[in-house]
């Protein structure tokens, strides 16, 4: 991905998605923010298959991820498992729609790999984290996207698997 | 009598969320399958009014499991759910027979508007 497009086009692309499809998913409002999360984080991550080398992760408190959850669900209550199954699915969205992106600016079809979550921060092996973007939901929770990129010479994919070349 | 309605989505939330969407709508989910042989192994029991497929899954995709229902079942009427819309997968859907695509995240009016194309179509 790194490669195909310029990375200022990339980012404005990546955040373009984040926003609509947070807004469209929850109606949460995200604006670029300077804070990187750091209450009861959470991370969900992509891998892409077919097509570009890099991976995709998304940070944020929990209480975003939870809200994003109570909205998606319509329920006020939510359980951990809501809130894992909920921020997979928001992420498999948005990068279904980055790629959809991807494919109009370099007519590559991406495939990317079923989301992982994890309690916590997780960055992906043999990869370096290229740009960050940070957002703020104004009710003092924020979120990053990560763009990751592989390690020259690693030649492994985030999970194990060869990446695709250009 | 509401019109009956089969999630086929390897996530649970798009269920849950379809469910309550379709809520006095007129359409109720009457069966969820979690990928497309479940789908494939249910759909003769259900006989469903219409069909959400999603076409990213693991195992046997949407698109497979939607034209080995109707070459089965010619009359059915299956609604294409994704995220990805690249054209070429519009092609696919269109050229095996799903009546209506809808675009990953949909609301309670895209929902009901692909669901009616698709029965009516």
């Amino acid at each position: 991905m790194d490669k195909a497009i310029p990375e200022e086009k990339l980012r404005e692309d990546l955040d373009r998605i984040v926003r609509e499809v947070t807004q469209a998913s929850a109606g949460i409002a995200l604006t670029r923010g300077e804070a990187a999360p750091g209450n009861h984080i959470c991370t969900v991550h992509i891998g892409f298959r077919q097509g570009f080398r890099s991976s995709l992760s998304m940070r944020a408190d929990a209480a975003l991820f939870a809200r994003l959850a109570q909205s998606m669900l319509q329920e006020e209550h939510i359980t951990a498992q809501d809130l894992e199954d909920v921020a997979k699915e928001y992420f498999n969205v948005l990068c279904g729609h980055i790629a959809t992106a991807l494919y109009k600016a370099t007519h590559i079809s991406a495939r990317f790999s079923v989301p992982s979550f994890h309690w916590g921060s997780y960055s992906p092996k043999n990869h370096a984290e290229q740009f960050i973007i940070r957002y703020s939901s104004g009710r003092n929770e924020a979120a990053e996207l990560v763009h990751h990129v592989p390690v020259p010479g690693a030649g492994e994919g985030s999970d194990g698997t060869q990446s695709a070349q250009f | 009598m509401a019109k009956r309605v089969m999630v086929v989505d390897d996530s649970r939330i798009q269920e849950v969320q379809i469910r309550k969407m379709l809520e006095g709508s007129g359409y109720e989910v009457v069966c969820y399958c979690r990928n497309g042989e479940e789908a494939l192994a249910q759909y003769d029991d259900v006989r469903p009014d219409v069909v959400t497929m999603d076409i990213i899954m693991p195992g046997m995709d949407g698109l497979e499991t939607a034209q080995a229902i109707l070459e089965e079942y010619p009359e059915a009427k299956i609604v294409m759910v994704s995220s990805l819309a690249y054209d070429d997968t519009f092609e696919e859907a269109n050229a095996i027979g799903a009546k209506a695509f809808l675009d990953k995240p949909f609301d309670e009016e895209k929902l009901l508007a692909a669901l009616d194309q698709a029965l009516s179509g």
